[in-house]
């Protein structure tokens, strides 16, 4: 076979490579070690130690929805954790329309620790909100007026957890995870605006845009896709889906750089060759 | 008469709100009931506007399902599943005030949506498998390294690459903070002047594309 014709192979023979290697590391799992990167060693110290007080108010806002779950909801689970283990109370709100869903697995990747806590005294599930920017400009000045009751049809005002929670003020931090640029929204009305305390959990594609916003100190962490994850998981001693994910990973973008360089090598050849 | 509405008021009513906000979030240290109220606005237009996409896209539809257009019955399936999710959905909000306690409509979005959705992102992961084959080629300079740029970061992101080598994690560490960080960033300061000189186009009543047909 010229090696001209391997600048040319079908894409089906691709998508079984990929089919087939992806089935190795289910079946006999490989465990690379994972070390940390500095944004989401800033994540973690920021929602644990002496950066969170017992009974402050964070904000958890899932802006991301089922087909992200992979990339975010680790971190967002780890995250979740670290928070109630400190003593912190976390409103959640959605800008995705799945944020229900979302919740739910929330509640069963934390299960334990939601399991020590109590609805509407330690945590409420605000819902979802749309609007786009202006709902969240609205809602670090007038959180009731955005959500007048919560997910489950409770005024606000009947809320114990939220007595007293009036605007951004009253808000220790902001954790936004993202597949869109909600925390972009967050960092323009919130942290740029009152300083409020402000973390991203974005998927790796948001990378280019986040990690700027974390050197800059917008964001006091980051945590980048499914590696983010795998980041957290070990950071807080529990091992979880992320960094299952992890070996997938590294045979996909293995196989890929192959996959690249097995092109480059056909169109070398086939320009050596003259382009006959 | 009706030039007035379409045009100069669009415009008086752009102008005059775009001011109030940036005087609200440069020269007051607390929230203005007058502000917070216009941005109350802004989130109901914006909740009205999805009403509004939710009618067009029932039209648009019925449409093409009436015309037997190409393609009709995805059309077909499509206003299926809208009216099932919007009556079940509607359904369970009047029984209980939230309209997840539906039945059918948390089966259809525990068992059909949430498994789709979370297939749909992987399969990409097929997709770019195959794309960057065949898109990732060192044609010329530029191409040969943007694709070392692009083999360095994935081999940082993946631990496979550091087993391969401690090194990649350092280069592609380089590569991400010292290379593409920078020219963000240059990019985030561009496109902010330039949204400060939409907004003072848009004050001015010389931005024009965002009225209906509109132009300069």
């Amino acid at each position: 076979m010229s090696l001209a014709k391997l600048a040319d192979i079908d894409r089906r023979v691709f998508y079984w490579i990929l089919f087939i290697a992806l089935m190795v590391p289910f079946l006999s799992p490989i465990g690379f070690p994972i070390t940390l990167s500095p944004n989401t060693q800033d994540l973690y110290d920021g929602v644990t130690g002496d950066e969170v007080e017992e009974g402050e108010v964070w904000i958890l806002n899932f802006g991301y929805g089922v087909s992200a779950w992979s990339e975010c909801h680790p971190s967002v689970t780890v995250c979740t954790k670290a928070l109630f283990r400190e003593g912190a109370k976390i409103i959640i709100t959605g800008t995705h329309y799945d944020v229900e869903l979302t919740y739910n697995k929330l509640q069963d990747t934390c299960r334990a620790d939601f399991d020590n806590k109590v609805y509407g005294v330690d945590y409420v599930f605000l819902g979802y909100m749309t609007g786009g920017e202006s709902v969240v400009a609205q809602l670090g000045s007038d959180i009731a007026s955005v959500y007048p009751q919560d997910h489950f049809g409770t005024p606000y005002d009947e809320i114990p957890m939220l007595e007293g929670i009036v605007d951004n003020a009253d808000i220790a931090g902001v954790l936004s995870s993202d597949t869109g640029d909600y925390g972009g929204h967050f960092m323009t009305q919130w942290q740029s605006a009152y300083g409020t305390k402000l973390a991203e959990i974005g998927i790796a594609m948001n990378a280019s845009t986040d990690l700027p916003r974390w050197q800059a100190g917008n964001f006091f962490g980051v945590s980048v896709g499914s590696r983010g994850g795998a980041e957290l998981e070990q950071l807080i001693g529990e091992l979880g889906e992320a960094t299952t994910a992890m070996d997938s990973i590294s045979v996909s973008h293995l196989l890929l750089i192959l996959a690249i360089i097995v092109g480059n090598i056909g169109v070398i050849t086939e320009k050596l060759g003259g382009n006959k | 008469m009706s030039n007035i509405f379409k045009q100069e008021v669009v415009y008086a009513i752009t102008g005059i709100v775009t001011l109030l906000m940036i005087v609200e979030y440069f020269f007051f240290a607390t929230n203005q009931i007058w502000a917070e109220t216009i941005r109350t606005w802004a989130v109901i237009i914006f909740n009205i506007s999805l009403f509004l996409g939710a009618i067009r896209l029932t039209m648009s539809h019925s449409v093409r399902i009436q015309e037997k257009r190409r393609d009709w019955q995805f059309s077909g399936v499509l206003m299926a599943i809208f009216v099932i999710m919007l009556l079940t959905g509607i359904a369970g909000y009047i029984s209980t005030g939230v309209q997840t306690s539906n039945g059918i409509y948390n089966w259809l979005f525990n068992y059909i949506y949430t498994p789709l959705g979370a297939t749909l992102y992987p399969i990409t992961g097929f997709y770019i498998f195959s794309a960057a084959y065949r898109a990732f080629r060192a044609r010329n300079i530029d191409a040969t390294l943007m694709l070392v740029a692009g083999c360095l970061v994935m081999l940082k992101n993946a631990p496979v690459g550091e087993a391969i080598w401690v090194g990649f994690k350092d280069l592609g560490n380089w590569v991400q903070f010292t290379g593409q960080i920078p020219g963000m960033r240059t990019l985030a300061i561009v496109g902010a002047l330039g949204l400060i000189a939409f907004g003072f186009r848009a004050l001015l009543g010389k931005e024009r594309g965002f009225y209906a047909g509109g132009s300069e």
